[in-house]
């Protein structure tokens, strides 16, 4: 159990370098938007999601109304029922409640593609490491971003940008180099994604979900079942 | 404190993580759900990991694209060849910074 633990934030830590780096933006973001700093944090602890908190405070300082701010936030984030769905069957005891609840809390895009690769169950406590460590990043960045602004030097500021871009390129690699096949179905979210968004203009959060979901069915057809892991 | 601000922020934290908890709480439903959607969901993870990574890994470095084009490329080679992920990400960090300073 501790060696789950350790094993989860050591896994976290690329998570955490990511999200601190980008939560220091967000708590300048909700300075500057005029929340006071108890304010602030309480966004991300409470939220903890990266793109729906930014959308919402850039809705907030557009005056949106409240049903407005609530529908959008709720449609960015309708991907999470896929990964959560998805993880759930990952999950050593899924009957565990204070468990399940706490690794739905923790489902970030990068929680979930970590722990997705992590080999064939995952336990609660691998997950709480993992999870701890993140948000641990996420809110620490929050409080220091709100105080301090975005206080690191821009070159670093800049390159750690990457940090979590290069955990999925890494996850992908791994993937690859066991089965090639990875690679079309990537390839076809990939261009769609970039497609919508650079071509044809779709937002953020609509783009992703459609692109999840188009490349999942056509994964479902490359993939055999034995090869997706289906008995 | 401003109340209307604190009723944002619970309101939205409600719609982040309901969609995120419930599915645990469906997961019997879930394993009764017919065999091509549950194969859907193992791959799930495969699919996300390519919108995951473009094109928002190029347009969040603007006019540096090129920077994060490099770095991800760096870490897929790493990775592949089969080096550990925190070495492929400090590969990656290197490779960036260097194309940001350099280029």
């Amino acid at each position: 159990m501790v060696n789950d633990i350790k094993t989860g934030i050591k896994d976290g830590l690329p998570i955490f370098l990511g999200y601190f780096t980008t939560a220091l933006a967000f708590g300048l973001l909700t300075r500057t938007s005029g929340l006071t700093f108890v304010e602030g944090v309480l966004v991300s602890i409470t939220n903890y999601a990266g793109s729906g908190q930014f959308l919402m405070m850039n809705l907030y300082n557009a005056g949106t109304f409240l049903l407005g701010i609530a529908l959008s936030v709720f449609f960015i984030n309708s991907r999470y029922i896929f990964m959560a769905a998805s993880l759930a069957t990952k999950l050593e005891n899924p009957r565990s409640i204070p468990g399940r609840i706490m690794v739905g809390f923790g489902t970030t895009d990068e929680v979930f593609a970590v722990a997705s690769f992590k080999g064939e169950k995952v336990s609660y406590a691998y997950m709480a490491g993992l999870i701890f460590t993140s948000y641990a990043g996420w809110v620490g960045g929050t409080a220091c971003g709100y105080i301090a602004g975005s206080f690191l030097p821009d070159v670093i500021q800049k390159s750690a940008v990457i940090t979590i871009y290069a955990m999925f390129a890494s996850l992908l690699g791994g993937e690859a180099s066991k089965l090639a096949k990875v690679l079309l179905i990537a390839l076809i979210s990939a261009v769609m994604n970039s497609f919508l968004i650079l071509t044809a203009g779709v937002a953020t959060g609509e783009s992703f979900l459609i692109s999840l979901l188009v490349s999942t069915v056509a994964g479902a057809f490359i993939y055999t079942d034995k090869e997706a892991g289906l008995e | 404190m401003n109340n209307s601000v604190i009723t944002m922020i619970l309101v939205c934290s409600a719609v982040t993580l309901l969609p995120r908890i419930l599915p645990y709480f469906a997961s019997s439903y879930l394993s009764r759900l017919p065999k091509f959607i549950r194969k859907c969901m193992m791959l799930l993870p495969v699919s996300a990991l390519g919108a995951l990574i473009f094109p928002l890994a190029l347009t969040d470095f603007g006019s540096e694209w090129y920077a994060g084009l490099l770095g991800v490329a760096s870490a897929f080679i790493a990775s592949y060849f089969k080096l550990p992920m925190i070495v492929s990400i400090l590969i990656a960090l290197a490779v960036t910074s260097c194309a940001i300073i350099f280029i």
